[in-house]
């Protein structure tokens, strides 16, 4: 005979303003197996978690519901209180009562009554629940980091220095990243290169780090503890360990005016290149689409030319298998390309603006090449299109973000702040020059930022408009500016010679492939989904997965190297234990009832379905049934739901449960 | 060529300038959709759709006038075809307001004493050309390629304005008026003031602004090389059209663009005879240009 204990919270007001919660608690009282029934204003604080923990032994319960919210929010709070109270934790069922009742109705009789229900089915549901012993899983003490930008790196450093291997895979011939590209850093405009590039060195002879370069992602199998990363290493056509990074090759090599992306397009490289001098590795990599010995079969100039003999034009790409116990996702952003309206996107373009075809109208981070002592022009701020130093200039904030009529409604965050740098860079290096900015709103907050904003206007002389630009054209050589001046209430038209547009921060391309191949979740914008937003921020909903940087969203380089941080800490968390307990919502087959027909072997997403032979004493084989490996197995119970002999059943959620739950209605 | 076998047959709503200031735009739209077998049944009773007078006296009567034109029109069968910009752009008006603020539906259906009528599509004649009858379909129906031909496409601010009503094309960057052009032949110059607004109704109250507005306009097709000017609203053709001569006195210029509705050259390009385009009541004379690019 059960003795189950009711436990009904108020949640504050958050319950109690639509539930009548201490009528609830006594007509739960009443139901066979209830022994004992209260309220309470936050069950799950520590007077809330002690009352329940007093309750057990007291009154010596043996099952417990706690209505209150949903079991995402504090299942595991309140199993954690019963376990400590000597019960197993999966004698503890959550009845939802806040999500599902109290903020979703206004009538108060309606939602108390709704409420008794939810807690009654739970009442008939714990009945059914068995004890359920806790799985243990070995854990390998390998990270995997996907991502070579300064969150990548930041943890990978972190994580390393914690005496842990880390796999490093990055996309680009060269870690790095976009930091790599800025010229200079707000709010202390200290040299973004001479800040980064020491810690792309730390990275590559760090002996804890393994550097996958020029790699991508293949398939991600396995879970916490014990992930399988194929990764593909792309054909590089250089022998990494003989190419001693001299760059004969690249002076040698005849192709020399292929836009570089990492100069925005404004510099050139050969097809045998690094992306930068202070690349890392300091390795080339053949361009194989521009390359003339791969289009033609002719030239081969660079492997005449490398003394130690590195370049392979035979090399293929190669898959490496790599155990990792947790993945730290790190791929960063990329900017809204707003010349073109990208296909099947509710986003639209911004054809008014004339970017992509005014060769002046340059976007943010092609004024970070302009402006980097290492950039195409060596720091000179210079126009695209004939070379000529700017004199008029005009920056134009928010262009994508907080645009709801284009598509995309958030706010970029970082764009306020390099702005108001890039005024103060322009007008470090063009002193005759005036720098005007058309904004919506300057947001500042961050240590030293706003005051960082205020320079800007007040000693650097950038001349701020409130308001925003509706076209830009070109006329001579000069671009009309079309703008509202919201603070006077007039049109203002500005004649610059060079526009910046300050485009709205996106994940990078591709990252919905990827959240699809590791089974995390992401936003409409394909920004990676945390698991709580406050209280679980560089965790993913899926176990041993966290995130850093701005593949989260928008995030400034100190924001970033936070979350890095944050993220390597819960990884060394979870490296701490040699054994990880997780939950045991597994599946379990019974074996006398499978007939063999693996239809749940076809729909697990987790691949834990495998064949197992049933042999008699002699040796002889019976019949081959399914096995639930239960340390694979994602609790998901499609497998439950798939078999046609109802061989197959979730612990936890089994259909007992279910029908028990069903029929307490 | 994709043949479709379906008849278009559309109501059709002129609105008063198509019966006035704008005949030519009437006789023109008649004369291409004759020409290219789309239906057009006038809607019967229609009146005035209340235009920018009254919507910036009582926004109430703004939305009732449309309302009753778009129930009158749900008597003939069809979509509803507008001509006039400013008509399309009140009627469209109208609909999102009505979907999207119960007590205006209430107090409007109150007015017209009928349901809101929700269910007439309101399309605009660039529409029907570009999407219902089909730029392939369009470009097979030329007789008379427009080539040489250097057109400026103005849209005004109606056309595309303001998001989520017309949704006509893209609101800042549109191209369905090039398209349809590119369809007959005529080459597009690409130029800056495509959508700048060309003073509209100030031309009685503050005719100054006007001409500063619409010589911007003038200017800019001309700097990019047009010989002539497409517009889609008659005042926006009355503005550039009209005025064009007191432009060039009082800007000391001399521009002699054209100024089309986008029905006449569409016309001129499917075989409408040259003298069923109402081309004689323009004020700037298209003749000589249409002679010199042999198109008459």
């Amino acid at each position: 005979m059960s003795r189950i204990g009711v436990f009904v919270c108020h949640c504050g007001e958050n319950i109690s303003r639509t539930v009548d919660v201490e009528r609830v608690a006594q007509e739960v009282g009443k139901l066979p197996g209830v022994a004992f029934a209260t309220d309470y204003k936050y069950m799950c604080s520590d007077p809330g978690q002690t009352l329940l923990k007093k309750a057990i032994q007291e009154q010596h319960l043996s099952h417990i519901v706690v209505a209150a919210c949903s079991p995402r929010m504090h299942e595991k709070t309140f199993r954690k209180a019963v376990e400590a109270a000597g019960l197993n934790p999966f004698l503890c069922e959550m009845a939802n009562i806040r999500e599902h009742c109290s903020w979703v109705h206004e009538d108060k009789e309606e939602a108390t009554v709704k409420a008794i229900e939810i807690v009654g089915m739970m009442v008939e549901r714990v009945k059914k629940n068995r004890v359920l012993p806790t799985i243990t899983v070995p854990v390998t003490k390998r990270c995997l980091i996907i991502g070579g930008g300064i969150a990548g790196i930041q943890a990978a450093l972190d994580i390393a220095d914690c005496g842990h291997e880390v796999v490093l895979v990055e996309r680009e011939p060269s870690i790095g990243g976009h930091m790599a590209q800025l010229s200079e850093t707000f709010p202390t405009l200290d040299c973004s290169q001479c800040i980064m590039t020491p810690k792309m060195v730390d990275v590559v002879n760090h002996p804890k780090i393994k550097l996958y370069s020029y790699s991508e992602i293949e398939q991600v199998e396995g879970y916490i503890g014990n992930f399988q990363v194929t990764i593909r290493k792309k054909a590089r056509s250089v022998i990494e360990e003989k190419c001693t990074g001299c760059g004969v090759c690249m002076e040698k090599c005849p192709v020399r005016k292929i836009p570089n992306k990492f100069d925005c397009n404004l510099g050139m490289r050969p097809a045998i290149y690094v992306p930068f001098p202070q690349a890392v590795p300091n390795t080339p990599v053949i361009d194989r689409e521009n390359c003339i010995k791969f289009k033609t079969g002719k030239c081969g100039l660079c492997q005449k030319v490398c003394g130690p003999g590195a370049v392979d034009y035979e090399q293929e790409d190669t898959l490496i298998v790599e155990p990792v116990g947790a993945i730290v996702v790190a791929t960063g952003f990329d900017l809204y390309s707003i010349d073109e309206k990208p296909k099947g996107s509710p986003i639209k373009g911004y054809g008014e603006f004339g970017h992509g075809k005014i060769p002046d109208v340059i976007d943010g981070m092609t004024f970070e090449r302009l402006a980097s002592a290492s950039g195409p022009t060596g720091g000179k701020i210079l126009r695209p299109s004939d070379g000529r130093e700017p004199k008029q200039i005009v920056f134009i904030q928010c262009v994508g973000s907080r645009a709801r009529e284009k598509g995309i409604s958030y706010c970029s965050k970082v764009c306020c702040m390099y702005t108001a740098k890039h005024t103060m860079l322009y007008h470090h290096k063009v002193h005759d020059g005036q720098a005007y900015v058309f904004f919506m709103d300057a947001r500042t907050p961050g240590k030293s930022y706003d005051e960082f904003w205020r320079r800007s206007i007040e000693e650097e002389e950038a001349v701020y408009i409130r308001g925003m630009v509706s076209r830009l054209y070109q006329k001579g050589d000069k671009i009309v500016v079309m703008g509202s001046d919201i603070a006077v209430g007039v049109q203002v038209e500005i004649e610059a010679d060079m526009v910046v547009l300050a485009t709205a921060v996106q994940p990078q391309k591709g990252a919905d492939t990827l959240a699809q191949k590791l089974g995390i979740s992401y936003d409409k914008y394909n920004f990676y989904s945390e698991a709580h937003a406050k209280l679980r921020p560089v965790e993913c909903a899926t176990a041993g997965i966290y995130l850093a940087g701005a593949c989260q969203g928008p995030k400034d380089i100190p924001d970033t190297v936070s979350q890095a941080s944050a993220a390597a800490a819960k990884v060394m968390t979870l490296f701490a234990k040699d054994k990880l307990e997780r939950e045991p919502i597994v599946a379990r087959v019974r074996e006398a009832g499978c007939v063999g027909c693996f239809a749940c072997k076809k729909v697990c997403a987790y691949g834990a379905v495998e064949e197992k032979e049933i042999r008699d004493r002699q040796g002889n084989l019976i019949k081959v049934v399914a096995y639930v490996n239960p340390g694979v197995c994602g609790g998901c119970g499609t497998c439950q739901a798939t078999c046609p002999s109802k061989s197959v059943e979730l612990d936890g959620y089994t259909d007992e449960q279910i029908v028990a739950m069903i029929e307490a209605l | 060529m994709t043949a479709s076998k379906k008849l278009l047959n559309y109501a059709y709503y002129p609105g008063c300038s198509l019966h006035a200031s704008a005949k030519e735009y009437d006789i023109s739209t008649r004369g291409v959709c004759k020409v290219l077998k789309i239906g057009l049944e006038e809607v019967p009773d229609w009146f005035c759709c209340g235009a920018t007078p009254a919507h910036n006296v009582d926004e109430l009567l703004s939305l009732s006038l449309c309302a009753k034109n778009l129930s009158l029109a749900e008597e003939v069968e069809g979509d509803l075809a507008v001509a006039c910009a400013a008509c399309f752009s009140r009627l469209k008006t109208t609909q999102h307001h009505l979907r999207n603020n119960d007590i205006q539906r209430k107090q409007v259906e109150t007015a017209i004493a009928a349901p809101a009528p929700l269910g007439k599509k309101v399309k605009h004649m660039l529409e029907i050309l570009a999407k219902d009858y089909g730029l392939d379909k369009l470009a097979a129906a030329v007789t008379r390629p427009l080539t040489g031909l250097k057109v400026a496409c103005y849209y005004g601010c109606l056309l595309t304005r303001p998001p989520d009503v017309p949704n006509l094309d893209c609101v800042e960057a549109p191209t369905i008026m090039e398209d349809v052009l590119n369809a007959v032949g005529a080459e597009t110059v690409a130029w800056s003031h495509r959508l700048e607004c060309c003073g509209a109704n100030f031309t009685l109250s503050r005719p100054g602004v006007v001409l500063q507005l619409s010589n911007a306009i003038l200017d800019s097709a001309k700097a990019a090389g047009a010989d002539c000017i497409l517009v889609a609203c008659p005042l926006c053709h009355g503005n550039l059209d009209i005025r064009q001569k007191e432009i060039e006195g009082v800007y000391n210029v001399s521009y002699g663009l054209p100024i089309f509705y986008i029905t006449q050259m569409v016309g001129l390009a499917v075989g409408v005879p040259a003298t069923r385009l109402g081309l004689e009541s323009m004020m700037v004379n298209p003749l000589p240009l249409l002679k010199e690019k042999n198109l008459l």
